[in-house]
């Protein structure tokens, strides 16, 4: 019936030390309890009124306690709303959390700051009834579209359609100018300040920033072509990029065609940054990942968009007189549009793509480090694709690997059966670890055993492998390396037929319903051990 | 034994049943016949006494007033029933002398709703006359049927209880029937049939509002004087051009269907146009009605008057299709301490009143260099140390009033900028100089928190709304205060002075708006139709509007003459901190605890109310303009400017931070 029941009386009473309160007592007590409670709160709610809020807090219930007399409730006082917490098993009741505190801990604690002083900023709401585009006020939804049908119904009333539109002459305020020329200058001179990554972080959330995009968009496309030469530069510009793309206060996409070419230069350049030491790898990637959201984003509304961006990649990737750096841009530009994508684009020309590739890889034919180092990275890049297509692949119809490709998997049982003492030590070892973790360490003592074979070139690749972002799959892959160069070479002992039915298999990958098994088999055959680092485990126990 | 164990056995039931009425009334009678046992001379005074009837009514109709809230209006309807069945029980115990006193005593109560009933009812002088009046005899036969809600319920049944209010409660079992429903209670003004709050009943307000109110402008105000010279001058071109603007001011009066186009087609001809308009509309507002001062005003310094006139000439033109151009100050680094903050006539101060009683004034005249430069500043590239030194180089950039011992609820500014007054829940209002920056007086009168003051718009005097249920007013130069507004059922949460300054309006936590004759003290109007507390108050430049806005956001416009509402505007989603009538009274402004600030059309519905005359409320009268939202800042106050300027503050508040 009423809110507070008489045990809730009796509690109380337990807590302020009667212990046995009689029954009758605690009946006659509950609805006085309950009436002072509500006239508590409507006394609190006033005050929350008269104080402009609309949120209740201590000081409320104390003021309101004040007004009738009563002595407030010590030791809730906050400045700021209570954050109560539910309590676990329970629907409806709730607690504050109250830490305790150690008094050594405050008094040896510095100082905290002195909060910040009231002060008063003015700014214009509106302008003759217009709300005009500034950082204070609120973003207007994305361009209202004009008031056209309106505009055409008093055509019709007035019998004389006066429809003539004037050039709009673009007035930036001065505000957003000088915030404009900020921004150029820390991208320009000083990208790798902290003030840069908060200028990001105002573009990805400033409200207001609208009318400057053309000029942003312009000026992106103008310094990328400018300074492709410089490294950091474009790595700041591809960063503007993002946090445009990011703000939602921004109408970014009738300035996509003026960013897309911007972004994929920035993927498939022949040469980005002018020294050698520069990182280009990872722009690449970074840019690779920028244009993929960007489909993603607003795939649906231009449908030609990603048809695009893939002719211009695969063009880049099927062209042998290109460099391998553009070869590299154009598999990771692939592989960030996702699992289809490499099906689609990337598998069917696997096989003819390694052949180009091979002599590239070994020390034998390719006597420039740098260009051996390159063909490494596209390999690094071609294996990763082609497991993030596998990985998904199997996620999706994990019952799909069948028993028929065992007769494929000879070469590997017995690369496997080469070290079985080493792979029992690595297991107990890695049992907490997480499978693909445990692939990599197992992969890791693989290439130990063959490190000898390797030699010399194990401490080349390590060097740079590990600038790259992923070190954890990136190691896979370089230690998968190791291993495929000798099983590749045997390989090719074994005789063209086999590269044949296998470049065959890849061909038919983009089919839905391509046997997995014989997908995985057939990129075992061009990567060897290496693919198994996407397969999970479950999987794995299939072939082993 | 047996009697006990029965006894026993018919509470069970009863208690299984739910019969809680008939329980209470076995307990009381079992209590009586003990007591009566014990003491025989108790009993027969008891009995026979007709006073406790007239106490037991007393008491239960002081408890059911001074009950919470939102239960009250429920609760008072229990009143009327039992009223008349306790007078008719005196007079059937031949009680006649007793009963007419009864009767005369409480009869006001009831009046409004059941005058008709009453006057009946008064002739019965004999208990025989009972038998055969019809009205007397349907009263006694049939029970009254009240709806409450549960937890109104439960307080009754507990105040029977509590109080042993025998008589009470016997007319209650036998006369009257309770559906009770869960939940909220019910609206005020959803029943017609309810006599509800003792004012709020809307015959009482008919009533009530049949007072005349001279609604009308002052007498030989500046801005009559500046109309007359401008008439003046404008004489022959106005003559030469008459049948012109005549013919505008139709077409523009015949609304905005065609009006838009006609406007956007012809552009420069309507400039001409609305400006002649306007002209019109102001000559219009001058011919409202003028009324002498009931108050002594002081008078206006030459030089201020001078300025006015300045402003009034420069005043920019506001309509439907000129809006208003809106400057905001934002409070920042708040620490949800602002209560509240007004800005002067001119905008160039503001004041803040904080929650840890001080009370901040910033000028903005003064405050625009310094920010200017240390924005510059910061833009060049410096970092946040410097902006902290230009800080500590400014020191403060307001003016630190302290003086009050509890949070500061209201602020305002005299007309003309140099008087401030602040009310605290301290229960005093103070006043300060902001040329001497010091506190001048501090009134002492309110027992309770005042939630609101508000200088008169000529000055000098001032009125204040408080938790105490009074609204008060005052003058600058007495402590005591002049007249004590008293009616209002719950606190008085705003003032407002009307523009010729002869009448106060009040919003309430009884959901009520009255009006108030400051030279009698007393109620003149009263405005029923809002569903929660009224928050926010304004009168419209020609003295013949009013507009209240509430706790849930809804804001209506009142005609002071008829005391009906013209319109309500619905837009808002929270709590209407804040009104403003534009100067010429076209636009309304509203500021909410939903960040927007909201542009309403006024004239439009003055128009049509002029053609159409009588004719209700139609809802798309007033239409909303404009909504300009902030970023994040409830807003609190808003102040147009003599110059039509639309000044508004607020303080910023990041809830998710």
């Amino acid at each position: 019936m009423s809110i507070v029941p008489k045990e809730t009386i009796e509690v109380i009473a337990q807590s302020v030390g009667i212990p046995s309160l009689g029954a009758d007592v605690a009946v006659a007590l509950a609805p006085d309890v309950e009436y002072r409670l509500r006239e508590i709160m409507q006394e609190s709610i006033k005050c929350m009124r008269h104080a402009k809020r609309t949120v209740l807090t201590v000081d409320d219930v104390d003021s309101a306690l004040g007004l009738r007399n009563v002595e407030p409730v010590y030791g809730f006082a906050s400045g700021d709303p209570l954050r109560f917490k539910r309590a676990v098993g329970h629907k409806d009741l709730f607690y504050l959390d109250d830490r305790e505190v150690d008094f050594k801990e405050i008094i040896e604690a510095p100082l905290p700051k002195a909060p910040l002083d009231t002060s008063v900023v003015a700014h214009w709401l509106a302008i003759e009834g217009v709300q005009p585009a500034i950082p204070e006020n609120p973003a207007i939804d994305a361009i209202v579209p004009p008031t056209e049908n309106k505009r055409s119904e008093h055509g019709k009333d007035d019998g004389l359609p006066v429809d003539v539109k004037l050039p709009v002459k673009h007035v930036l305020s001065k505000e957003l100018q000088m915030y404009f020329d900020k921004i150029a200058e820390l991208t320009m001179s000083r990208s790798d300040t902290s003030l840069f990554k908060e200028a990001l972080v105002s573009l990805a959330k400033d409200s207001g920033l609208h009318p400057l995009v053309p000029y942003f968009s312009y000026f992106i496309a103008d310094e990328v072509t400018r300074s492709l030469g410089d490294l950091p530069v474009l790595f700041a510009l591809m960063r503007v990029v993002q946090s445009l793309l990011r703000n939602p206060h921004i109408h970014i996409e009738p300035y996509l065609h003026q960013l897309m070419p911007s972004m994929i230069t920035c993927i498939v350049a022949k040469r980005l940054g002018h020294r050698l030491s520069d990182n280009h790898w990872e722009l690449r990637d970074f840019s690779a990942n920028l244009v993929a959201s960007v489909c993603r984003r607003f795939g649906h509304v231009y449908h030609n968009l990603q048809n695009r961006l893939t002719k211009t990649l695969i063009h880049a990737f099927l062209d042998p007189a290109k460099s391998l750096t553009q070869h590299y841009g154009a598999v990771q530009g692939i592989s960030a549009l996702g699992p289809s994508a490499i099906r689609l684009l990337l598998l069917p020309n696997l096989v003819t793509y390694m052949q180009l590739l091979e002599p590239e890889l070994q020390l034998e034919k390719q006597k420039n480090e740098m260009k051996r180092k390159e063909a490494w990275c596209v390999y690094g890049a071609l294996l990763c694709a082609a497991g993030k297509c596998l990985y998904d692949r199997l996620k999706l119809f994990p019952g799909l690997l069948s028993p028929s490709t065992r007769p494929l998997l000879r070469s590997n049982k017995r690369v496997l059966t080469n070290n079985p003492n080493k792979r029992k030590s690595s297991t107990n070892l890695s049992a907490t670890q997480p499978p693909l973790k445990k692939m990599a360490t197992d992969a890791t003592a693989n290439s130990m055993a063959s490190a000898s074979m390797g030699g010399n070139m194990q401490g080349a690749m390590d060097g740079f492998w590990n600038q790259l972002a992923n070190p954890g799959v990136m190691q896979v892959s370089s230690s998968g390396q190791m291993e495929s160069i000798p099983s590749a070479a045997i390989r090719r002992d074994q005789g063209s037929d086999l590269a044949q039915r296998v470049s065959a298999v890849l061909r038919q990958a983009w089919k839905e319903d391509q046997d997995t098994g014989h997908l995985l088999g057939s990129l075992y055959e061009v990567f060897g051990e290496a693919i198994f680092s996407f397969v999970q485990p479950p999987e794995i126990s299939l072939f082993v | 034994m047996e009697d006990e164990e029965m006894e026993k056995k018919v509470q069970q039931y009863l208690q299984r049943k739910g019969f809680r009425l008939t329980e209470l009334a076995l307990q009381e009678e079992r209590n009586r016949l003990s007591t009566s046992a014990n003491s025989d001379v108790a009993l027969a005074r008891s009995d026979n006494d007709p006073a406790r009837y007239h106490d037991g009514y007393s008491r239960l109709r002081t408890w059911a007033y001074s009950s919470l809230d939102q239960y009250k209006h429920e609760l008072l309807r229990v009143l009327y029933p039992v009223f008349i069945h306790i007078f008719m029980d005196l007079v059937a115990e031949g009680h006649m002398q007793e009963a007419r006193s009864f009767f005369h005593t409480f009869r006001e109560d009831h009046e409004v709703m059941h005058s008709r009933d009453l006057q009946k009812l008064e002739g019965v002088l004999s208990p025989s006359h009972l038998e055969e009046m019809e009205l007397a005899r349907s009263f006694r036969k049939n029970k009254f049927k009240i709806k409450l809600c549960e937890y109104s319920y439960e307080l009754l049944l507990q105040y029977l209880q509590k109080t042993q209010a025998l008589v009470v409660l016997g007319v209650i079992n036998e006369h009257i029937t309770f559906e009770v429903s869960a939940g909220q209670p019910s609206l005020i003004s959803d029943d017609a049939d309810v006599v509800a709050l003792i004012g709020t009943s809307k015959d009482l307000a008919k009533q009530i509002n049949q007072k005349e109110v001279h609604w009308g402008l002052l007498e030989d105000s500046v801005e009559e004087r500046m109309e007359k010279a401008l008439a003046e001058s404008d004489k022959i071109e106005a003559e030469s051009k008459d049948a012109d603007a005549e013919d505008n001011k139709k077409r523009n009066a015949e609304g905005g269907k065609q009006g838009a186009s006609l406007k956007k087609a012809k552009k420069d001809k309507l400039v001409g146009a609305t400006g002649k308009n306007v002209r019109t509309e102001t000559s219009m507002v001058s011919v409202a009605p003028r009324v002498k001062p009931e108050l002594t005003l002081p008078a206006t310094p030459v030089e201020v008057e001078q300025s006015i006139l300045e402003d009034l000439r420069n005043r920019a033109q506001l309509s439907s299709v000129a809006l208003p151009s809106v400057s905001f100050y934002t409070f920042v680094n708040t620490h949800n301490g602002l209560n509240c903050s007004s800005i002067s006539h001119d905008g160039s101060l503001v004041v803040g009143g904080f929650s840890d009683s001080s009370v901040k004034v910033w000028d903005m005249s003064k405050i625009g260099q310094p920010a200017k430069m240390s924005s510059s500043q910061s833009e060049n590239g410096s970092s946040q140390g410097e902006r902290i030194s230009t800080l500590d180089e400014g020191k403060r950039t307001y003016t630190l009033f302290q003086g009050h011992s509890g949070p500061v609820y209201s602020a305002a500014f005299s007309p003309f900028g140099d008087f401030l007054l602040s009310s605290s829940s301290d229960s005093t209002i103070r006043l300060w100089s902001t040329k001497l920056n010091a506190n001048l007086v501090c009134y002492k009168g309110h027992n309770y928190p005042v939630w609101d003051v508000q200088f008169s718009p000529v000055g000098h005097y001032f009125a204040s709304a408080s938790h105490d249920r009074t609204a008060r007013i005052w003058s600058m130069d007495k402590i005591q205060p002049l007249r004590i507004m008293a009616g209002h059922l719950s606190d008085v949460d705003c003032v407002q002075w009307h523009v010729n300054c002869n009448y106060i309006a009040t919003g309430s936590s009884d959901k009520t708006v009255r009006l108030w004759d400051v030279q009698t003290g007393e109620c003149i109007r009263m405005f029923i139709g809002h569903r929660s507390m009224v928050l926010s108050l304004a009168m419209s430049p020609d003295g013949r509007y009013m507009a209240s806005g509430d706790e849930d956001g809804t804001i209506m416009i009142w005609d002071l003459s008829t005391g009906r509402c013209v319109s309500p505007l619905l837009g808002h989603s929270s709590c209407v901190w804040t009104l403003a009538f534009s100067c010429e009274g076209a636009l309304l402004a509203s500021g909410s605890a939903d960040c927007t600030v909201k542009l309403w059309d006024v004239a439009s519905s003055t128009k049509t109310l002029k053609t159409e005359d009588v004719k209700g409320s139609s809802a798309n009268r007033l239409r909303l303009l404009k909504a300009l939202p902030t970023k994040s800042t409830p807003v609190y106050s808003l102040r147009f400017s003599r110059r039509n300027l639309l000044f508004a503050s607020g303080a910023l508040s990041l809830s998710s931070s």
